[in-house]
């Protein structure tokens, strides 16, 4: 037996409890949450672990009775939201104005699509609000024309590590951070269990490759005759790339080299074998096959969820939000429509995006950041810095990054998974783990000021050029290919 | 000497002149002080923007350089666009656009004026009817045509599929060779009531004894319409379908909203295009290269629309 003197016990017990205290400092209680244990279970096992005191946090950066004035636009609910997100949203303005009465705050939420083109023009004219919440797409765009202030998390009290480490790229331009992420998401792939079921599908399995979803897409449309999987495919709208990125690097391709851990940006891959293959895997659906919905071309995915509800879409990728929006369109509905509504919702199904012939699984890592602007370009030329970072600390933070993206996104502030909204939202949200788990296949748009008219106009110009006939799969793909690599020398 | 006198009697003649000039405009100084303000709002809204546009047009606005930093490239825009074959896709496009919209929406609106024209009961209501589509905003519109003619449960589509004279809903908007013509159905339904009620107006200065007086000496309805009716509505019908030829060159809100000018350009005019190269691709060079060529060609339009109303004055101060 081995006797242990009452001094070296409180020596060890000290040294052991300081350890313990360390250790969780780097996990559950410090900092960062430990993402090389990402799954749903540590997900689960972290929520609800720690206290926030927004306020508080915040008025270490701006105090609580500084009086200003701020101007702010942000990418606010659209039409595909489902209504609670507006709550949050109406909540989220109003404890602001409680928390710091003293500051003018003149607000203005703007649609996804708009966004980006009113706050372009608002630039040239000088007019530009003071801070700006943009989609993870915008802000590289703005940072490498000067019109943004260097931001990190650091500046409005937090720390970088408490942040994705994507998502942090995707604010980052020349090594110099200019944002906070708000909230980062993935999407996952939505099943209807009872068509599967009728099309003699298996109701409980997502198909497993992007080839099964060809599959499985075409065995429903010839079977019930209704659309297998949910294209979508028009220019200028945020859902294409969304759609079809996962599609296009689960088969290995990629617009540069933005699935590396390291992208360079110097190659373009569109063309490639492997490009080619994810876009002819669209092209079977669409034109061959006809399992699609034949106006995925001018659809956006708020067009997709009526069709969905209505039992006439088999498959869809998108956000955990559309099952709420799935209960919020069955409310309106009535008679007959009503129950075909519930009973497509009672077989709602979520299960991991399908993988690439190779077995590659990735997914857009998406979601949005705030910006304050450089005061030339902002209406007066000045900006109020206490109150912008006022609000980009309290969006930002575990609770507000949390609570805005309860329904259809997760907390840019990694932070926000240990609120006790989070152990709530794991309880209330259907599905949510199968999103959660999709976060580490996460690739983030090519963080390149090119990158809003690749995905937006080029990608979405690429998939129509194939779908329509006016060029061969091999055409469209070398003529995308061949516009990225103008774009990129600075051509028309 | 004469000569000299002429001379003389010119120059004296000229200054006169020009003391009465100065000397009109100085008694008119308060009604030029009035529109005054007017000419210099129009200078900040039309002339300072044309100006500007047109220096832009000599610029590169690459998409990681602020405005200010554009790069000069003399009439590279100019080239560039004139090579690109998404210019002569757009262009076709356009004219297609215009001529047919403008086409048939003047030859529906007439038809139309022509039969309200006519006494009959129920003609107010008939009228009030038709203008509808006019007054309703085209933003509305298109958003209720693009479900009329969705290629999924569009209306059209169900009660085709309904009514077994079609297997699946027609496919209008999400094919390369329907897509305009659909868009132009949607446009002349918006617009032919405009028409309709310029002809109208113009149809009341036919003098009803001529149209009496060609009928007792046996002309039929084609030869009255066309020897009596139609002459007087002539010029109306110039500047009626200039105004809508001009209105279509400019139209933006039905294929944008509905079609976002695919699917793979086909439903792209130039409004369209010039809107997604400056707020979708931010070349705001090449964006206002086109833009002046559109106000050239648009400035032409002008041109015989002035042109048409002088005549009109012309004849009225004749007559």
């Amino acid at each position: 037996m081995t006797s242990i003197s009452l001094g070296g016990a409180v020596l060890r017990a000290t040294v052991s409890t300081a350890l313990l205290v360390s250790l969780m400092s780097a996990s559950a209680m410090g900092a960062s949450v430990d993402l090389s244990k990402w799954s749903p279970e540590y997900v689960r096992s972290i929520a609800g672990t720690q206290d926030f005191d927004t306020a508080a946090d915040c008025n270490k950066i701006t105090p609580l009775d500084y009086k200003g004035r701020l101007t702010f636009w942000y990418q606010g609910v659209f039409e595909g939201d489902p209504d609670s997100l507006r709550e949050y949203y109406k909540e989220f303005f109003a404890t602001f104005r409680k928390t710091y009465p003293n500051i003018q705050l003149e607000e203005q939420g703007l649609t996804y699509n708009d966004l980006l083109d009113k706050f372009r023009t608002a630039l040239l004219g000088n007019a530009a609000p003071m801070a700006v919440r943009l989609q993870i797409l915008g802000g590289v765009e703005f940072a490498s024309k000067g019109y943004l202030q260097p931001l990190k998390p650091e500046d409005i009290g937090y720390s970088t590590q408490d942040f994705w480490p994507g998502a942090m790229k995707a604010v980052t331009w020349d090594g110099v951070s200019y944002g906070i992420p708000t909230n980062n998401e993935t999407m996952a792939f939505i099943w209807n269990a009872d068509i599967f079921k009728r099309a003699g599908l298996d109701p409980d399995k997502a198909p497993a490759t992007w080839e099964d979803v060809v599959k499985y897409s075409k065995q429903i449309h010839d079977k019930l005759n209704v659309s297998g999987y949910g294209l979508v495919a028009r220019k200028n709208a945020g859902n294409t790339p969304y759609r079809f990125m996962p599609q296009l690097w689960a088969y290995g391709g990629s617009v540069f080299d933005e699935t590396s851990p390291d992208p360079t940006y110097k190659e373009v891959e569109l063309a490639s074998p492997q490009s080619k293959a994810a876009l002819q895997a669209s092209y079977d659906m669409y034109v061959r096959d006809k399992s699609v919905p034949v106006s995925a071309l001018t659809n956006q995915q708020a067009d997709n969820q009526p069709l969905f509800l209505a039992g006439q879409l088999g498959m869809m990728v998108s956000h955990p939000s559309d099952y709420d929006v799935m209960l919020d369109l069955q409310k309106k509905a009535t008679a007959t429509d009503k129950e075909k509504a519930q009973t497509v919702i009672d077989n709602m199904r979520y299960g991991l995006i399908p993988t690439g012939p190779d077995g590659k699984r990735a997914v857009v890592f998406g979601g949005s950041n705030i910006h304050i602007l450089k005061p030339e370009y902002v209406e007066g030329g000045k900006v109020d810095e206490p109150a912008a970072k006022a609000i980009a600390c309290m969006w930002s933070s575990p609770e507000w990054s949390l609570k805005l993206a309860y329904v259809g996104s997760n907390p840019g502030n990694l932070n926000g998974f240990k609120t006790k909204w989070m152990k709530d939202r794991l309880e209330k949200i259907k599905f949510l783990d199968v999103t959660t788990s999709m976060l580490p296949y996460g690739i983030p748009f090519p963080a390149l000021p090119q990158s809003p008219e690749i995905m937006n106009i080029i990608v979405p110009d690429m998939l129509q050029n194939a779908l329509t006939g006016a060029m061969t799969v091999d055409q469209a793909a070398d003529d995308a290919a061949k516009k990225v690599k103008e774009l990129m020398e600075g051509g028309l | 000497m004469t000569i000299l006198t002429g001379k003389a009697d010119v120059s004296t003649v000229q200054r006169h002149h020009k003391t009465g000039v100065l000397r009109r405009i100085w008694d008119h100084r308060f009604d030029y002080a009035y529109v005054l303000p007017s000419i210099a709002v129009m200078l900040i809204v039309i002339a300072y923007p044309i100006y500007y546009t047109i220096e832009l047009s000599f610029f590169n606005t690459p998409p990681g350089l602020q405005l200010r930093d554009k790069i000069f490239v003399g009439i590279n825009n100019y080239t560039s666009i004139l090579t690109s074959p998404v210019f002569w896709t757009v262009t076709k496009n356009t004219l297609i656009w215009t001529v047919g919209s403008t086409f048939i929406s003047f030859v529906l609106g007439f038809a139309c004026a022509l039969a309200l024209h006519r006494d009959f009961a129920g003609r107010a209501i008939l009228r009030a009817i038709l203008i509808i589509p006019w007054v309703i905003s085209a933003v509305a519109a298109s958003y209720i045509w693009k479900w009329i003619y969705h290629s999924d449960f569009g209306v059209i589509g169900a009660v085709l599929v309904g009514l077994g004279l079609a297997d699946r809903p027609p496919n209008f908007i999400d094919n390369v060779d329907t897509v305009l013509p659909s868009l132009i159905v949607v446009n002349i339904w918006r617009e032919f009531p405009f028409a309709m009620i310029m002809m109208m107006a113009g149809l009341q200065t036919v003098p009803d004894q001529l149209l009496r007086a060609a009928k007792v000496d046996g002309a039929n309805a084609w030869q009255r319409f066309w020897h009596v009716t139609f002459p007087h509505v002539r010029n109306v019908s110039t500047v009626t379908i200039l105004l809508l030829a001009v209105a279509n060159f400019n139209s933006f809100i039905i294929p944008w909203i509905m079609t976002g000018g695919g699917p793979s350009n086909a439903s792209h005019i130039w409004i369209t295009h010039i809107y997604e190269l400056a707020f979708g691709r931010q070349r705001w060079g090449v964006a206002s290269a086109y833009s002046v060529l559109l106000f050239m060609i648009l400035m032409s339009f002008g041109y015989f629309y002035v042109r048409a109303l002088s005549s009109n004055d012309q004849k009225g101060e004749a007559e």
